[in-house]
């Protein structure tokens, strides 16, 4: 039991601080706390959630991914493009196509050539946006069918469709990530690339697969995307990869790879989104936003070394 | 046999190359290069639209258009102008991605005897013949007068802000709280950013529907985050009590209007400023003199004139040269 407890400290101070921030919203402004408010937080947090699920994995390979705006950008215009002619579901499926083609070319520069994974997603990044503006040519498409509205802008049953969407992805990474020899193999590389190497696992491969993944799930995020805010243009992707980034690294995701868990992810994007919700709750002035986010990541990643160095020495 | 061929084909084409290149040269075409801040906005696009458009009015001119690949990037603007000035253009239609971080490259372009020719941001130095531009805080004020007269001077008001430290943002935040001070039914709430980004502005009011639960009027700082807020506040079922205002009037922003959903919008005008600017240049080539100064008349777009305002850029009707020199110019 106390191992147990030890193991999952970071999870409870995550836990416990996003709490208390709520508390604290609560009793300065009662209106804070009202079932409209979390289902309306948690429908934010799970756009940032579904784009940095994919860099979870990523990054607990210790790799990373710096392109997923602009793939989710670039996945997005070719969705909200073919809805103007295609069925939705040939729409959907291209857009996912793309933005794992993506991922998979990162991946394969990656594991077989051997460039840094910052240098080949950054150009990734600089394709994917130059793609997205080169196509859509500086116009905005909005508009799209009500079907498509269904997984951005509708509930099922007072649940915001997005919030579902997040469950389900969060469960099966959570499976994925646990039980199986590719979550197993993505650790392991994240712990030790050479102890990996030398006790056999299939390093390329499992690379290969994370950037996909993380390809996929940035083009999966876009769908969400375009189909909340009913428009797409070339550059909705620029953003979004530091709140992403945040959520990571509030949620306790070493950036060294092979630390923590996609449970981390979940926290971090509501601590993100709560804040946001909080900062507009209290009217804080305009200019104090920016500073306020720069200033919680800085202090998550402190508070994690911090934490780590304890454990190392208890 | 072939390589025969080959080699009569190219002295063919050598030979067409060496007649045509002098005949160009004879007509001394004019080189002018026209500047924008990003190739995925709308907006940028328009202004180029406009430049296009004003340099098919004239004879030997050559336009050709300079955007930083990453939007509105300092370093990639400033490396992409001092290649351009090597070059030589007769002129350079101006919008600095930052208006003072761009003074030192503006300087190098007076240093090159590169007459600049600044629209859209001015810029904080440097040497230039003309500036055209709208004006943020006129506008934003105006936009908020209108709507506070269209409900009859009393409302609750929220402000949505652009990217906190633009100078657009700035002046249109001024412009909003100028207009809000002067009325007195009007009741401030809160002015939040949401840098001119739709999903911003849609999460941001969502947030700010939960927590002020009489609001009447949103004015944000441009049209995407107006349209982002007119998507939460219809899934929240209150687009009958709450009138939103955007600035900019892009064509989506238009048909929004059309359709009932945004309120109205405050034109920036970037087809208009682009044409203004290249005119000024392309005149400024021609020997005559230009003003000092061109402020466009602010044009509030609402559900009685948003039809023209839904037309692309290629089709919507340009003011008249001489009209603006007359009534809009500061000499």
């Amino acid at each position: 039991m106390a191992t147990w407890i030890k193991q999952h400290m970071p999870l409870f101070v995550r836990i416990s601080t996003l709490v208390l921030i709520a508390v604290f919203l609560g009793v300065i402004r009662p209106e804070f706390l009202s079932v409209n408010n979390f289902i309306n937080i948690l429908r934010q947090s799970s756009l940032i959630f579904l784009l940095a699920s994919g860099l979870t994995v990523v990054v607990l390979s210790e790799g990373i991914d710096l392109s997923i705006g602009q793939v989710l950008a670039f996945s997005a215009c070719i969705t909200g493009w073919l809805l103007k002619t295609q069925p939705m579901f040939v729409a959907i499926m291209a857009g996912l196509a793309v933005g794992s083609m993506c991922g998979l070319i990162n991946g394969v520069l990656i594991a077989f050539i051997g460039l840094p994974a910052f240098v080949v997603t950054y150009g990734m990044m600089w394709m994917a946006q130059g793609a997205a503006a080169m196509f859509m040519k500086a116009e905005i498409i909005w508009g799209f069918p009500k079907a498509f509205r269904f997984f951005g802008a509708r509930n099922v049953s007072g649940v915001p469709v997005p919030v579902i969407l997040m469950f389900i992805i969060f469960v099966i990474l959570y499976v994925i990530l646990k039980y199986t020899n590719f979550g197993r193999y993505i650790y392991n590389i994240g712990a030790s690339y050479e102890a990996s190497r030398f006790s056999g696992v299939p390093i390329r491969k499992t690379q290969i697969l994370a950037y996909t993944l993380s390809g996929f799930l940035a083009a999966f995020a876009g769908v969400v995307y375009i189909s909340r805010i009913n428009a797409v243009e070339a550059g909705i992707g620029e953003p979004l990869l530091l709140p992403c980034l945040a959520a990571i690294t509030i949620g306790g995701i070493s950036l060294y790879g092979g630390e923590g868990g996609i449970g981390g992810t979940i926290i971090g994007a509501v601590i993100m989104s709560l804040i946001i919700n909080g900062m507009n709750f209290l009217a804080i002035d305009t200019y104090w936003h920016q500073f306020v986010i720069g200033a919680i990541v800085i202090l998550s990643v402190w508070m994690d070394q911090l934490q780590s160095k304890k454990f190392q020495t208890a | 046999m072939r390589a025969k061929t080959l080699l009569l084909v190219a002295i063919a084409i050598c030979l067409a190359i060496s007649f045509s290149v002098p005949g160009q040269a004879a007509e001394k075409e004019k080189w002018v290069v026209f500047s924008v801040k990003n190739i995925v906005n709308p907006f940028w696009k328009a202004c180029w639209v406009g430049a296009q458009r004003a340099a098919a009015e004239y004879q030997g001119i050559n336009l050709t258009y300079t955007s930083p690949h990453k939007s509105d990037n300092i370093d990639e603007q400033t490396r992409m102008m001092e290649d351009i000035i090597l070059r030589k253009p007769d002129a350079v239609v101006f919008v600095p991605v930052d208006y003072t971080a761009m003074v030192p490259t503006v300087e190098k372009m007076n240093k090159a005897g590169i007459p600049v020719f600044n629209y859209c941001n001015k810029m904080a130095g440097g040497k230039y013949e003309i500036y055209v531009g709208s004006d943020d805080e006129k506008l934003a004020y105006e936009m908020a007068k209108f709507v506070f007269k269209a409900v009859g001077g009393k409302a609750n008001v929220i402000v949505q802000d652009g990217v906190p430290g633009a100078s657009t943002a700035q002046g249109r935040h001024k412009g909003f709280m100028k207009a809000i001070e002067e009325t007195p039914g009007i009741k401030f709430l809160t002015a939040q950013p949401a840098n001119y980004n739709r999903l911003m502005g849609m999460q941001v009011m969502e947030n700010l529907l939960q927590r002020f639960p009489k609001v009447d009027i949103v004015l944000a700082a441009n049209d995407e985050q107006a349209l982002g807020c007119v998507e939460a506040i219809d899934a929240a079922g209150r687009l009958k009590e709450i009138k939103v205002t955007g600035v900019d009037a892009n064509h989506d922003a238009a048909q929004s209007i059309t359709e009932g959903r945004l309120f109205a919008s405050a034109d920036y005008a970037g087809l208009v400023q682009g044409y203004l600017a290249t005119k000024a240049a392309i005149e400024y080539l021609h020997g005559n003199k230009v003003p000092q100064k061109i402020i466009l008349p602010v044009v509030i777009v609402s559900k009685e004139n948003a039809k023209k305002w839904t037309e692309p850029p290629e089709k919507k009707p340009l003011p008249k040269w001489e009209d603006i020199l007359k009534n809009h110019a500061t000499w």
